[in-house]
């Protein structure tokens, strides 16, 4: 019962300045949506970076080091080298389909089953087939079994559609199929760009040494240094959102802390008049906290929506690639926005709580 | 028997001596009136005889109990069950109906019982105004409603800080047989401030103050 009519009360108070509580609250939405976001992305991509790289289950990377491609024999002669046990030839080019331009990627499909793609449908069983990445089947909406005609120059060639591959990279967004196929699409032949290798890991230094040896003019690199420029980018992109979240985070408490300053302000009369009425130091400080912890849940609710949103579209832009959210996040989102309005509100509630009655109903 | 008790209270606000060596008794249903020209020290006892503030020397007692260094949460609490307060001003809030203000102060005392606090403004002859904000009453119902709140924890004193200053003759009158009829049918005890010959006659007894002092104490003059 006492806690109904605190609740009565209390809402009845809140609304009272419902304008000046919901600029706190989006104060508070938007460090939280920054701090949710910095998060995600920092969590997730790195997540994604190590799982995308062991999806291959190549841990060396060979490429030509001065542009251009390679003869596809580079894939026999690297698996000549002792310590490898496995290599896979890739070759990437552009495609038009139904006027959008396309990234069509060449892979031994034989391999597809170690990459750990997910499939929906069948692959490609025989020539003249391919597959299509997810984000495909929503935005040119083809279907599988049917006829599609990929236009590269003056080159035009029909592929059917066997069926789509997600894999939340930029894949989900280009044409796969054999490498024959995707040298008749693109009019090359025989050409390779890039080899994922799989190196035994008991003979992983000579067998890139002799990698390097073997071919002079190709760039070797094992997936650590790889990933290890994709984690650099990551880090400077974290120090930024450091930096930013930093900065946003205070700000949004000066202006929650402004609020409830006003809020005391306003309310001196009221809090003089309690106290006069017999209400305790924790009975004033319970309605303020109270609207403190209504500004930071409500804050920290659509700041985890709106940083997980702009998570997402960052990843998207900055590495081809959707994140989960993890599932601690939404924890981590309410707990910033309680922490930042309570701490924010701390100093005005405490002057309340302090405050003199006798001076207050003076009107002093 | 005496309720309130004051000895030797003085009080002190950087260098203003704002009450100097107050001794006062208030018997158990006396109906006291404080007169006196304004900085004169009035409002000063009153706020600490109703605990609101602290002397900076002296001892206050309120049924016994030396109130004069109790702790703050203390002091709420001996307000809240012994002490009702009608201000000049009524101190209502102003988005809470006339009956919501009532059961703020039982929230704070108690539970808040909607049914009582209903009774209390009838007691004060606002029934049909319950649901009313203060700012569609009249200062006088108001008023009324500031008394039915100092009287809905049944407290032993009632401390009324110039309760009429803001109303004409004829609601002045209604309040003041308001307090009236409490003090001789319910035996409240009443101390009242205020600087208005006509309110002040009421009182069974007028204390005269002046420069933080007591210049006359009506039951002492006529001896």
């Amino acid at each position: 019962m006492k806690k109904k009519r605190f609740l009565h009360f209390f809402l009845r108070s809140a609304a009272q300045r419902k304008g000046r509580n919901l600029m706190a609250a989006l104060s508070v939405m938007l460090a939280v949506a920054v701090v949710t976001g910095m998060v995600g992305i920092t969590s997730g991509v790195r997540e994604k970076l190590g799982a995308e790289l062991r999806a291959y289950g190549a841990n060396v990377l060979v490429s030509p080091a001065k542009g251009g491609s390679f003869s596809k024999e580079i894939i026999s002669r690297i698996r000549n080298i002792r310590g490898v046990d496995d290599a896979s030839g890739q070759y990437f080019t552009v495609a038009s389909i139904r006027g959008h331009e396309v990234e069509v990627i060449g892979l031994e499909l034989d391999k597809f089953r170690k990459m750990g793609w997910k499939l929906f449908g069948r692959l490609p069983g025989r020539e003249g087939e391919m597959l299509a990445g997810i984000n495909l089947k929503t935005g040119l909406k083809p279907a599988e079994g049917n006829a599609e005609e990929l236009i590269h120059g003056d080159l035009r060639r029909e592929m059917i559609l066997s069926g789509f591959i997600e894999r939340g990279g930029p894949e989900d967004s280009a044409l796969i199929m054999s490498l024959g196929d995707a040298w008749a699409v693109s009019g090359a032949s025989d050409v390779i760009d890039v080899v994922l290798v799989r190196v035994s890991p008991s003979a992983f230094e000579e067998a890139v040494r002799q990698l390097r040896v073997t071919l002079p003019d190709a760039s070797v690199k094992s997936v650590r240094q790889v990933a290890s420029a994709e984690e650099s980018l990551l880090s400077k992109i974290r120090l930024l959102m450091l930096l930013v979240t930093a900065i946003v985070v205070f700000a949004s408490s000066i202006s929650v802390a402004s609020t409830m300053a006003a809020n005391v302000f306003e309310r001196r009369e009221e809090i003089g008049l309690m106290k006069a009425l017999g209400a305790k130091r924790r009975d004033i400080g319970a309605f303020f906290f109270a609207e403190s912890l209504l500004i930071g849940a409500a804050g920290g609710f659509f700041g985890c929506l709106f940083g997980v949103a702009a998570a997402e579209v960052i990843s998207m832009g900055a590495f081809g690639t959707f994140i989960r959210p993890a599932f601690y996040l939404p924890a981590i989102s309410l707990l910033t926005g309680l922490l930042l309005s309570l701490v924010s509100g701390y100093f005005p509630v405490r002057d309340a709580m302090r405050s003199d009655p006798a001076v207050i109903l003076r009107g002093e | 028997m005496s309720l309130i008790e004051l000895r030797n209270v003085s009080k002190e606000y950087r260098n203003t001596h704002a009450l100097r060596g107050i001794d006062l008794v208030v018997s158990r249903g006396e109906w006291m009136n404080i007169v006196g020209p304004s900085g004169s020290g009035k409002s000063t006892l009153l706020n600490i005889i109703g605990g609101l503030d602290s002397p900076t020397s002296g001892e206050v007692s309120i049924d016994s109990v030396d109130i004069s260094r109790l702790p703050e949460d203390d002091m709420a609490v001996l307000r809240r069950e012994k002490i009702g307060f009608i201000f000049q001003q009524s101190h209502l809030i102003p988005y809470l109906t006339a009956v919501e203000n009532v059961m703020l102060a039982q929230y704070f005392h108690s539970m808040a019982e909607e049914k009582e606090a209903a009774d209390a403004l009838s007691r004060v002859g606002l029934g049909h105004r319950l649901e009313h904000r203060p700012s569609q009453m009249s200062g006088g119902e108001q008023q009324r409603v500031c008394i039915a709140r100092a009287l809905i924890n049944n407290p032993e004193i009632l401390l009324a800080d110039e309760p009429t200053g803001n109303l004409d003759r004829e609601n002045t009158r209604l309040i003041l047989e308001l307090l009236d009829k409490l003090h001789s049918e319910e035996g409240f005890t009443i101390v009242l401030v205020t600087h208005d010959p006509f309110v002040a006659q009421w009182g069974r007894r007028v204390l005269t103050m002046e420069d933080g002092r007591i210049k006359c104490d009506e039951s002492i003059c006529r001896l």
